[in-house]
């Protein structure tokens, strides 16, 4: 917010307004589909008709310049973490990353072994909600969107922080 | 057996002594000596009672520190439906092998893999450089005497994290 | 009369205040943290290299050229159609030979295959000079 951005103090307008603007935000939060590896396969299916992520808002964007949120999924190499740098930054505020899965989590099943993975993308980026699982059924990778939803909807961005 | 001993004569014949013949007769693979390997690449593939068309695979192994490093190939014809494992032992210091990437164009991105796991020079290839692992990589990670780095550009590479175990 | 022109006024007032409260909504709600990657060209995560200028295919130009010209055709049909019904014959006479006109257009442009996407009289990939007996440059 240029303008607007975090100038008031706490009243009753004030949060209502941000809560109207941060629930605005979580329910149309379009991810970046950052597909690299097996996670890549279940997030397709929880797009598709079954459990569906159209329903809760989350519309699949290609360009990281049209998202809100990033959702890693798969196994981050070293080769691969400098150009995931380069699509976090290139996002527009406000964003949000979620790591699906083990190997974005933490490294996964290369943890001991791997010395060409990343253990973990948040050694790289801030990330917001983290979801186990190799790989983390489609029903819970949308429990970890629905907590997201929820850190989002708990912002005040007009208002001063204290 | 079969194939193996065919082959085994057939190369005899042409280039002798480059065979080496193992105890007993098995038909795994055939080890050969490095000197010859280009020619013979060429003759296995023109020869019209061979006929090695397809190169499937190249693989490097490392024996251990005192046997040193292997070049394994396997080919395969498709017009007379046979096939054979090649394999070809260097020294570990400087390891260099002729390449065959002209005669199968398969064997570029083989030869390149084998390249960045192990550092085995193809010479004669004209792009070898690494494929799988990032271009300023240092060490061949297959190789039994390889360390896992402790950072690289900037990130860390260790095997364990604190506070896990 | 002046009730048409008021309903056509409102319409573009309403519009345009639309149209400036979306945008100025989006400028002052939404945060502005530039900062030197996040405006770096965007090539899939790698470093930019290369020309952003490709070759297009000149096909595009050449069906928005046909569509412009048989748009504003329409757009000369549309007041013409509105009072066609207190015109005489003169009218129908005129308008007739204007599509006369841009209908030799429309056949004109069919028969050199403009039409189709891919050109079926044009062998592609081997010039248009292969019958010279010169080489190609």
């Amino acid at each position: 917010m240029g303008f607007l951005e975090e100038r008031f103090e706490d009243n009753i307008i004030t949060a209502k307004l941000d809560q109207i603007l941060s629930w605005a935000r979580s329910t149309s939060a379009w991810y970046f589909q950052f597909g690299l590896a097996c996670c890549a396969i279940e997030m397709m299916a929880t797009a598709a008709s079954r459990h569906d992520l159209e329903r809760i808002g989350m519309m699949p964007r290609s360009s990281p310049r049209q998202a809100d949120v990033m959702i890693v999924a798969g196994t981050v190499t070293l080769k691969m973490a400098s150009r995931v740098k380069l699509l976090y930054d290139q996002m527009a505020d406000p964003k949000y990353v979620i790591s699906m899965g083990s190997c974005s989590n933490s490294g996964g099943p290369y943890s001991r072994q791997g010395y060409h993975v990343l253990k973990g993308v948040d050694q790289i980026i801030p990330v917001d909600v983290y979801v186990p699982g190799c790989p983390p059924r489609p029903e819970s990778l949308i429990e970890g969107l629905l907590k997201l939803q929820d850190k989002i909807r708990k912002e005040r961005p007009l208002t001063k922080k204290k | 057996m079969i194939i193996n001993q065919k082959v085994s004569d057939i190369l005899e014949t042409k280039f002798p002594g480059v065979v080496i013949l193992p105890e007993e007769p098995h038909n795994d693979y055939i080890q050969i000596q490095l000197e010859k390997w280009n020619e013979i690449a060429k003759f296995i593939k023109i020869d019209s009672e061979l006929k090695f068309d397809s190169c499937q695979c190249i693989t490097g192994i490392d024996l251990g520190i005192e046997e040193g490093l292997e070049v394994r190939y396997n080919f395969h014809s498709m017009k007379l439906k046979h096939k054979i494992e090649i394999r070809i032992a260097i020294e570990r210091k400087k390891p260099s092998v002729p390449s065959v990437e002209q005669v199968w164009r398969g064997a570029d991105w083989l030869e390149r893999e084998v390249y960045d796991m192990y550092g085995i020079r193809f010479k004669g290839h004209r792009d070898l450089r690494r494929m799988l692992l990032p271009d300023d990589w240092k060490g061949w990670p297959l190789r039994k005497d390889y360390k896992t780095p402790n950072i690289y550009n900037g990130m860390k590479v260790p095997k364990v994290r604190k506070g896990w175990d | 009369m002046y009730r048409d022109f008021g309903t056509v006024f409102l319409f573009v007032i309403i519009g345009a205040v639309l149209l400036t409260v979306a945008l100025l909504l989006a400028k002052i709600l939404s945060p502005s943290r530039p900062s030197k990657n996040k405006l770096s060209t965007y090539e899939c995560g790698e470093e930019a290299e290369g020309s952003a200028w490709v070759k297009f295919n000149i096909r595009y130009y050449v069906i928005a050229l046909v569509f412009i010209i048989f748009d504003v055709e329409v757009l000369f049909l549309f007041p013409w159609a509105v009072v066609y019904k207190d015109l005489g014959w003169l009218a129908f006479i005129e308008m007739a030979i204007f599509l006369l006109i841009l209908i030799v257009g429309l056949i004109y442009v069919w028969r050199k295959g403009d039409l189709d996407w891919v050109k079926y009289n044009v062998k592609y990939g081997q010039g248009r000079y292969q019958n010279s007996s010169g080489k190609e440059a």
